[in-house]
């Protein structure tokens, strides 16, 4: 039995990964992660100098929404309002990262960028390759990300310059929306690698005593345990139709979570609220649950149940539903009409 | 290499090192208020929250903001089930550090 997964091309230990964020973004945090066996690190989204105003965080940056204090990070409704901005550094320091990384430590590196002109992408996107990262996440669908840069209008022409522009595994991640699935089929007619499925809405929030929005005053990105429904489905949605692999993210704070993503089709599966909650740890537990559970299926591969579920799936069509109408409708009008079937 | 007591977070500066001192922390615990309850450090992702110890207190210990270590990111004050750690804003709020770099050298591998 082995958690060992290959994906891109790579052998990761764990198909659980550090998703791109506050965990991703400092050496040292590469090198916990490493001592917990997550499978790769997806470093911080870097931004194009275009967009150097999205180094600077603003304060408080997140806060806990519906947090229960008796419960801490055990809660399974609590929602992670942020509104956290890009690596904070310069591109030169982005660069030197992720070198100093890769000669600190093993774990495979998949580092982020975000810009607006294509060629800004394919330049980052040459820059990274160049420093030794092990793949690049394209994060096109941020929460946080300025103006009304459309997928048509400006990402398409970015993956298409990245894939142009480099020869090693490219990610697209995608954010929850009707037109996800045409999003996924766009991607993986560009070219892409694999698909990140998917990335936090942005919400919004107010505070009702002070009648002011709360935080920043703008909208923020919102993430929780709770918004793994909605990823599982866009993950299940898209392994039905793409040849590419899926590395699904969202709401995963368990083993249990990682499973069902697997189940549904995921190749990886990228984890990063709950470490900002209970810990490092978190990935070492998560890993231990999952092997747990392969021991218990008698599973030896996790490529032996990936994406099992869909399989299961019904069509809508061939649901068995049941007319109903003794329980539905107008019921027990009898009783008041007086009328007797 | 990273031993001993496994630690959320360590060694990162996410500002410069004078930031805390140009910008003072926004996080402060009230220590009349604290409990000692102890939900307040491992919330904190940045390890700026330690507990110490207060004899002749009737709650022996408390939480202590560290504040080289703070960057006011607000995870610790839904924490908190007595409101105890206040905000602090900041002077000017435009206060922004005047490099964005993280420092890498001041980083101890």
């Amino acid at each position: 039995m082995s958690l060992t997964t290959s994906f891109l091309g790579l052998t990761l230990q764990s198909p659980v990964m550090v998703a791109s964020g506050p965990a991703s973004h400092d050496v040292n945090q590469v090198r916990l992660a490493e001592e917990q066996h997550a499978g790769a690190v997806v470093l911080k989204t870097a931004c194009s100098d275009k967009y150097e105003h999205m180094r600077f965080w603003p304060r408080p940056r997140y806060k806990l929404l519906d947090w229960d204090k008796q419960m801490d990070g055990r809660s399974k409704v609590f929602s992670l309002y942020s509104y956290e901005q890009g690596y904070s550094g310069t591109l030169e320091d982005y660069w030197k990262f992720i070198r100093v990384s890769k000669e600190h430590a093993k774990v495979p590196l998949i580092a982020s960028i975000f810009a607006d002109d294509a060629e800004d992408w394919a330049d980052m996107a040459k820059r990274v390759e160049q420093s030794g990262a092990d793949a690049i996440e394209l994060d096109i669908s941020s929460p946080h990300k300025p103006g009304s840069l459309g997928f048509e209008t400006t990402f398409v022409a970015a993956i298409k310059a990245v894939m142009g522009a480099v020869r090693f595994p490219v990610l697209v991640k995608l954010a929850p929306s009707p037109e996800l699935l045409h999003q996924c089929r766009v991607a993986e007619e560009c070219g892409a690698s694999a698909l990140t499925l998917c990335n936090r809405l942005r919400g919004f929030d107010v505070d009702i005593e002070t009648q002011r929005p709360i935080l920043h005053g703008n909208f923020a990105g919102v993430g929780g345990p709770w918004a793994k429904y909605y990823t599982l489905r866009h993950v299940a949605e898209a392994a039905l139709v793409s040849k590419i692999p899926i590395s699904g993210t969202g709401g995963v704070m368990s083993g249990e979570d990682v499973i069902k993503y697997v189940l549904l089709g995921a190749t990886t599966v990228q984890i990063l609220s709950v470490i900002m909650v209970n810990g490092w740890e978190s990935i070492a537990r998560i890993n231990k649950e999952i092997e747990e559970y392969m021991q218990r299926k008698g599973v030896t591969s996790l490529s032996e149940i990936r994406g099992k579920a869909l399989q299961a799936m019904t069509h809508p069509e061939e649901i068995i539903r049941w007319s109903g109408e003794p329980k539905s409708g107008s019921r027990n009008l009898w009783k008041e009409t007086g009328e007797q079937e | 290499m990273i031993s001993g007591q496994m630690m959320k977070y360590r060694g990162l500066y996410p500002f410069p090192p004078s930031f805390a001192k140009e910008f003072p922390p926004i996080a402060q615990v009230v220590e009349e208020h604290c409990i000692a309850c102890d939900r307040c450090p491992p919330i904190c992702f940045f390890d700026a929250i330690v507990m110490e110890n207060r004899p002749g207190h009737k709650y022996s210990r408390t939480a202590v903001i560290i504040n080289a270590n703070c960057t006011g990111c607000g995870l610790c004050f839904d924490a908190c089930p007595v409101d105890a750690i206040i905000w602090i804003p900041d002077k000017d709020g435009e206060a922004k550090p005047k490099t964005a770099s993280p420092l890498m050298e001041d980083t101890d591998l």
